[in-house]
């Protein structure tokens, strides 16, 4: 009895301390050709505390963005829950930021009018929020691209507008669905450390997902790892790197080492998955 | 700088230039054929001035139906229709297509009706819906509508089902509403097809007025036609085709203007998309 007191007042210091919960979370799809479920994750569970920047990598296909849009609410999960701020998730809100892994603008709205669509949704006046969309297109360094289109701006632009768009909802976690994927190498680099300059400025809390396991280290405070699908989490890499990080961050002997050793658990993770389906005779 | 001066000037390359030489060049080829015509012995013994005008003589025919008010007439009937019937057709034509695209169960029933009535041919309809309804405006317009129609419900589906959903998840996903969806991403990015499905209607629309008035009519351009080819006055026929081919193309036109200033992105994706292919 004592015991299951002790058990439920650990677990609401836990929840309390934590902004994002994620609990047993399982998903799987109904594929089309047969009735059996395709199971694409199953035993997620970790927790995210206020203002940490983590990452999740994992072999392709396996089912990160997903996961993702689980956390947004976009999709329904299985079983398990999500909770943030102790309250389950169920659907999408201004309480979530999403950034999109191709830009996703309006093409017949301008910057500004795109990046309001938030607060317009929510019925928030529109000339009020067009004052408001000034801070935060200044805050991605667009100021004087208000009145362009999307069609008249770069991808990493645009990705800036995405990333304006997400954070004027004033959201309690921002999802980002690999935003910088679409990129050529060096803007993708500078989007990052602009990226964590934001982050230092708005101190949010980031859920990023990437492919790419050098930009999760340099971002990230925390790194998860999943496996091949059906996805489990393999490993929780934590990222003691010192803070504020340069670009040059990445050529360090402890960040390299950070790198080889996630690397060698996904290649591990690919090759297995590889020889299952072997044995199956797929290929 | 030698070089620059030898190059033709820049207007007289100009598309718009080059079509209207092409026009002007075409008919003055007409009358200079008919001229040829008109001095050989051939002429008076086949009385092909029974058959044949020259763009002057259509000018002239213009010019007395024009002074006797008939030409007025017979316009304001053929746009009376046109107008009814168009319009009828895009209150029908674009509620109907986006139902089809988003209520499967109804397409399933409705699809067969559309698929059958748009391969239908208008022109065998006419007489029989002139049997019906009898002389007047409300034939003419019906086959009107039945011409436009089914370009619009076609265009507007393809529209409604082709929008992207990347775009409707951005609503979705910052807590939009159905309506929210569909008033800010399904019809701005539909706009372009359903459009386009009024294009290709106006044709099919000019074509209606025509055939409706052929075969039950006291008034329009068709109407006009077919009354003076029956007396072997060439000249007022071609006023007649000449005035409903400029009222088709200017209505064209007109629309391509209404959605370059609706959906002024559309045309810049368009022309992007041209470019890629074409580096491709």
């Amino acid at each position: 009895m004592t015991n299951a007191i002790k058990n439920t007042a650990r677990i609401n210091l836990e929840t309390r301390s934590s902004k994002l919960a994620v609990q047993n979370l399982r998903k799987s799809f109904r594929s089309q050709r047969s009735d059996a479920p395709i199971l694409v994750f199953e035993n997620i569970t970790f927790e995210v505390h206020a203002s940490e920047f983590i990452s999740l990598v994992g072999p392709s296909g396996c089912g990160k963005t997903t996961f993702l849009r689980i956390l947004d609410g976009l999709i329904p999960h299985d079983e398990g829950e999500i909770l943030l701020d102790g309250k389950t998730i169920i659907k999408p809100g201004p309480d979530k930021g999403f950034v999109f892994q191709d830009s996703s603008l309006l093409p017949w709205r301008s910057v500004i009018d795109n990046v309001i669509v938030g607060l317009e949704l929510q019925g928030v006046d529109k000339r009020e929020a067009r004052r408001k969309a000034e801070r935060y297109i200044l805050l991605v360094g667009l100021a004087g691209f208000e009145h362009h289109y999307p069609h008249e701006l770069s991808g990493g632009m645009q990705q800036r507008v995405n990333l304006a768009r997400a954070l004027i909802v004033e959201p309690q976690v921002l999802l980002m669905d690999e935003p910088f994927a679409s990129l050529d190498a060096q803007t993708r680099e500078i989007m990052q450390a602009e990226l964590l300059k934001m982050w230092r400025q708005t101190q949010k809390t980031v859920i990023f997902v990437t492919h790419q396991i050098e930009e999760a280290i340099y971002l990230s405070d925390r790194v998860v790892v999943f496996s091949a699908r059906p996805a489990r989490i393999r490993e929780i890499v934590k990222v003691n790197l010192p803070r504020p990080r340069l670009l040059s961050i990445k050529r360090n002997k402890d960040f390299l080492d950070l790198v080889d050793h996630v690397w060698d658990i996904i290649q591990d993770e690919v090759l297995k998955s590889m020889g299952r389906e072997r044995e199956e005779g797929i290929f | 700088m030698a070089k620059q001066e030898r190059r033709v000037p820049a207007w007289l390359r100009s598309t718009r230039t080059v079509a209207a030489c092409s026009v002007i060049v075409g008919v003055g080829l007409w009358q200079l054929g008919f001229e040829g015509l008109a001095r050989s012995p051939y002429f008076k013994a086949y009385a092909i001035d029974h058959f044949l005008a020259s763009p002057w003589q259509v000018i002239q025919s213009f010019r007395e139906l024009y002074q006797s008010g008939e030409l007025l007439r017979h316009c304001y009937f053929s746009l009376l229709e046109f107008v009814y019937g168009f319009l009828l057709a895009i209150a029908v034509g674009v509620p109907v297509g986006f139902i089809m695209a988003t209520q499967k169960k109804v397409n399933n029933y409705l699809d067969p009706w559309v698929s059958c009535l748009y391969a239908t041919p208008r022109v065998a309809l006419a007489p029989i819906i002139v049997v019906w309804f009898g002389l007047g405006i409300l034939p003419s317009s019906l086959v009107v509508f039945l011409g436009a129609v089914f370009p619009i419900i076609l265009n507007t589906y393809t529209g409604i089902k082709s929008v992207r959903q990347n775009l409707v998840e951005v609503v979705r996903a910052f807590g939009g509403s159905s309506m929210q969806v569909f008033f800010k991403v399904m019809i701005p990015d539909a706009t372009p097809a359903i459009i386009a499905g009024l294009r290709l209607a106006v044709g099919r629309a000019v074509i209606g007025v025509v055939v409706a008035e052929l075969f039950g009519a006291e008034a329009g351009l068709g109407y006009m036609v077919y009354f003076y080819s029956q007396r072997f006055q060439p000249g007022p026929v071609f006023v007649g085709i000449v005035v409903l081919v400029v009222f088709g193309v200017l209505t064209f036109i007109a629309l391509e203007k209404v959605q370059r200033w609706l959906s002024p992105w559309y045309t810049y994706q368009l022309r992007q998309q041209i470019q890629e292919s074409e580096m491709a």
